[in-house]
């Protein structure tokens, strides 16, 4: 199995989530922005960072970058699996493979701080991550405040694209624990073969660092590849 | 033009007219202008620093080059220093401290070393427009530093009036490289081509070092604002990782970032450190506007810009890297035998200077030897000790509140710590702790430097910033490689000043000299002054060390009932410069502290904490010991609590005990266990130390069973946002 990192310019997480990928004993591959070529890879992580300086809106530059024409293409045609990190998430909503945006944390600032999240919905591309599941993982992002227009949060849960929430450490849902102002506590949604999130798992893959949930949801993504193989890349 | 429109006296002029033996004209002024300002000459300083002692074991680079060198480990090099941003925070404090971070993080790419942490020093006033400047130079540091990837990993913070009209934003960065990636301004040679790369040139910052950060401030200072650079964390991005590719392949034969001053310092302290000369051809950089002037050209302080210096071979594999990153890189001059700097525009020629007259024969204040001597001398050292108020329940609430002991995680939640996982401890410790991967030991760094001791003794509280840093290390078994330094002070051409200046800088150089630990390079702010107002002479150190066990970090909380407190190394009772001091308006002078004594006492702290792995260590930081009681208490559960036995007798002993701030004193938190082998321990090695008491499981801090805090009284003043304090 070979997982690919898509880096644009200004990437800034792309490094980790290698490094982290490795340390899962997969092979891995860097995906500059404006190669198309996705041949060699079974799925894709966009990572977290400023990519392209994030001026105009997060996300929304590296939204036309070449390699998201093909990874728009992949997902279509062969569902190929996607991870988007941070501002990976932004870049897919941007793009359009997933509902809704990401605005600027509703108190203005950027939050870097350890937050547990709860799994909504299984999914069969992270097999093993059961809905109720916490996790605890770091964000460090300005713009991670989730929104669909009013009258289309219900559609998210319907259709069980709603993945992860910030919850409180007993697991239960508040809104004070809630870092950005996102609708619902929302910190990760899915869609057919994508997926994102706001926290960094590439940054919790080991106890010394703070916690090695990351580790746990990374593997059963991979677990996830390589049950489903519907991607025969 | 005149000297004095480009920050040159008379006396300085008349120097000039005799090494050229004719009149420069308004380019070669404006060059002698930038190279013989304060900010680019340290011609106040420079004599005073050469003290500092900056030999040692790790030592791979000292002072002089973009920052100093250090050896972790074989095959891997540490690269660190502090710089000061003060003046563009104070005008445009978003930008002023974003481009702060910026220049620091060129500063440790110029010695091909990777950055992997940023830790910043802040000092603001207390009154309502410096909470705005805090938010605004808060935003900047997070602004750069997150955007281009790199962690805060610590910081120091720290309020008073003084730093009104003058903020201080000092920064100090870190970067790790291989050997035989090391790069320096000194080793470009005849021949190899000046490539500029990166951001185009504009008009933004000229005189940015002349003008702005080498006078004082005053009315005029607010129409400086178009002096401040805005800063581009994007490009920034782009181009560390187009000069450290270029660096990694081996392609370049020197390397200098371009900073204050821009292109000439840029070209003139890398011709006179490789002892060569260059010819300039001005009109082929890049620029971002039409019909700038060569003088614009050669004094913009455009940000995220790199000189390289290439031998003409390597050139299109390096113009393949830069064409990757999509990063403009053009060839503008080429290096030359001799020392001559030509510049040329459009094939007129427009500066012919010797580049030894530029750097190596700018000004320097001497300093008289026997008047150093005298500088540690106190004439205040026998005072009683002061009246200070009885022991009280509110005394440390009132302490608590004080904006220099404050919780900071309001700050430092803006700041992105965790990128490039290697961060085992982030802000808000003593130290940050850094693990570095495929390697045993970690890295340890800390920076310290309260204000409020060098405002009383301005010797004591350089030395006692040096002896806090490493503390802090010692705290974590971790073994020092070097200091850096940032002093910040008033007008050096006012005797107060100068001699405040001078005695910090003394007190940083005995308290180095006697642990032993070199300063590798640091930076000098003079001019903090605002309307003949001078700042608190301020020293800021940066302490980095090698840490025998990163992955396990000694902790800095309670973590069960029954656990034992102690104080290693009670200092003399004293109230000194303490936040307690200051609180109650009666601020002392220190007592000399004896450096073989501090040395032994360092290296006893850290050798039993990396032989014994303590429960929990915690430095006797802002505050004293109730304070640092206190943020052992909240970083634990709040079912526990803690009980304390002070040893003094009288109501005022106890005040001056649980606020004294001096230096190199610990709290050690043990297991019930451990604790016959640690006094054992500390017995065989002199090392004083006194009971405090235990870890209880009421919820409550209990003070010789009468003094009682609850848990929530104590978090609702630790836990307050910053606020002014002051109309």
């Amino acid at each position: 199995m070979r997982i690919g990192v898509v880096t644009f310019p200004g990437s800034n997480c792309d490094t980790d989530t290698l490094e982290a990928l490795e340390s899962l004993d997969v092979g891995v591959e860097s995906i500059w922005y404006q190669d198309a070529d996705l041949a060699q890879v079974d799925g894709v992580i966009l990572p977290g960072g400023f990519s392209y300086g994030d001026y105009l809106r997060s996300g929304a530059l590296a939204a036309k970058a070449p390699v998201m024409a093909a990874i728009r293409a992949q997902v279509e045609e062969g569902a190929l699996p996607v991870l988007g990190i941070c501002n990976g998430f932004q870049i897919l909503t941007e793009s359009g493979l997933l509902p809704g945006t990401l605005r600027p944390n509703r108190h203005g600032e950027f939050r870097c701080d350890w937050q547990t999240l709860r799994v909504v919905e299984a999914s069969p591309f992270f097999p093993g991550l059961m809905p109720g599941e916490l996790l605890r993982l770091p964000i460090a992002h300005g713009e991670g405040a989730f929104y669909v227009p009013p009258g289309t949060l219900a559609t998210v849960f319907q259709q069980g694209e709603a993945w992860l929430q910030y919850v409180d450490e007993s697991g239960l849902l508040n809104a004070v624990i809630n870092p950005n102002g996102s609708m619902a506590n929302l910190a990760g949604i899915k869609r057919g073969s994508v997926a994102a999130l706001m926290p960094h798992p590439e940054r919790a893959m080991a106890d010394y660092l703070g916690s090695s949930d990351g580790r746990r949801l990374l593997s059963a993504w991979l677990k996830g590849i390589g049950q489903e193989g519907s991607y025969a890349g | 033009m005149r000297a004095e429109d480009v920050g040159l006296s008379q006396a300085e002029y008349q120097r000039i007219l005799e090494l050229m033996g004719r009149e420069p004209n308004d380019l070669e002024l404006g060059l002698y202008g930038a190279l013989w300002s304060e900010h680019c000459s340290y011609k106040s300083s420079k004599s005073l620093l050469a003290h500092l002692p900056n030999r040692g074991e790790a030592v791979v680079q000292g002072p002089g080059g973009n920052a100093g060198v250090v050896r972790l480990a074989e095959g891997v090099e540490i690269a660190f220093k502090v710089e000061s941003h003060n003046h563009p925070s104070y005008v445009e404090p978003v930008q002023g401290a974003a481009t702060g971070v910026g220049g620091i993080l060129r500063d440790i790419i110029a010695m091909g070393a990777r950055p992997i942490a940023v830790a910043d020093a802040l000092r603001f006033g207390t009154d309502r427009p410096s909470m705005q400047l805090l938010e605004g130079v808060v935003k900047g540091v997070g602004q750069y530093g997150n955007a281009i990837g790199i962690p805060t990993v610590t910081g120091d913070i720290g309020f008073s009036s003084t730093y009104r009209a003058n903020p201080l934003v000092n920064v100090m960065a870190l970067g790790v490289r291989r050997p035989q990636e090391a790069i320096g301004a000194a080793t470009a040679e005849p021949g190899q081509l000046l490539v500029l790369v990166g951001q185009r040139t504009g008009r933004d910052g000229i005189h940015g070092a002349s003008l702005l950060a080498s006078r004082d401030f005053d009315e005029e200072s607010q129409e400086l604002r178009p002096t401040v650079q805005v800063g581009d964390p994007f490009l920034g991005k782009l181009l560390m990782e187009t000069t450290l590719q270029a660096v990694k392949e081996g392609l370049l034969g020197a390397l200098q970032d371009l900073g204050a001053a821009g292109l000439t310092s840029a070209v003139a302290e890398l011709c006179e450190s490789s002892g060569v000369g260059a010819v300039l051809w001005l009109d082929r950089v890049p620029l971002r506007e039409p019909g700038l002037t060569p003088y614009e050209i050669m004094l913009s302080e455009t940000q995220e810009r790199m000189l390289m210096v290439v031998p003409e071979g390597n050139l299109s594999r390096l113009q393949a890297i830069c064409e990757h990153y999509e990063i403009l890189a053009t060839v503008i001059g080429e290096v030359t035998v001799g020392h001559q700097l030509i510049i040329h525009h459009h094939r007129v020629e427009e500066a012919h200077l010797n580049t030894t007259w530029l750097v190596g024969t700018a000004p320097r204040r001497p300093v008289d030897e026997l008047w150093w001597d005298g500088l540690n001398s106190s004439a205040t050292l026998d005072e009683a000790l002061p009246e200070v108020p009885s022991f009280s329940v509110g005394l440390l609430l009132k302490v608590l509140s004080h904006l220099d002991v404050r919780d900071r995680w309001s700050v430092y939640r803006q700041y992105d710590s965790m990128i490039q996982t290697r961060t085992v401890l982030g802000p808000g410790h003593d130290a940050a702790v850094l693990k570095l991967r495929g390697l045993e030991p970690g890295i340890a760094l800390t920076v310290a430097g309260p204000g409020r001791w060098t405002a009383v003794d301005p010797y004591a509280g350089g030395a006692g910033a040096v002896y806090r840093a490493l503390s802090a290390l010692a705290a974590q078994g971790a073994s020092p490689l070097g200091l850096t330094d940032g002093i910040n002070a008033g007008n050096p051409d006012k005797p107060e000043s100068y001699r405040a200046m001078a005695m910090v800088i003394r007190g940083v150089a005995d308290a180095a000299r006697a642990t032993g630990v070199p300063v590798t390079g640091g930076n000098v702010s003079l001019h903090n002054e605002t309307q003949g107002e001078p700042i608190w002479p301020t020293v800021i150190v940066g302490a980095v060390g090698r840490h025998p066990r990163p992955e396990e970090p000694v902790r800095d909380r309670l973590s069960e009932v029954g656990e034992r407190l102690f104080l290693l190394n009670p200092a003399p009772l004293n109230w000194g410069g303490s936040a307690a001091a200051w609180t109650t308006g009666q601020p002392t002078a220190y007592p000399r502290v004896d450096g073989d004594r501090a040395r032994r006492v360092l290296e006893a702290v850290r050798d039993w904490v990396a032989a014994e792995h303590p429960r929990a260590m915690r430095v006797i930081g802002d505050g004293g010991l109730g304070a640092t009681l206190v943020r052992l208490w909240v970083a634990s559960e709040p079912s526990l609590g803690i009980e304390v036995q002070l040893a003094e007798k009288s109501p005022q002993e106890k005040t001056l005990r649980f606020y004294n701030e001096s230096p190199l004193q610990w709290i050690a938190v043990l297991a019930e266990d451990d604790v016959d082998r640690a006094i054992a321990w500390w017995t065989r090695e002199s090392l004083a130390y006194a009971e405090l008491g235990r870890v209880t499981e009421s919820g409550l801090c209990i003070v010789d069973g009468r003094y009682q805090w609850a848990y929530s009284d104590v978090m609702a003043v630790w836990h307050q946002a910053y606020k002014e304090v002051e109309a």
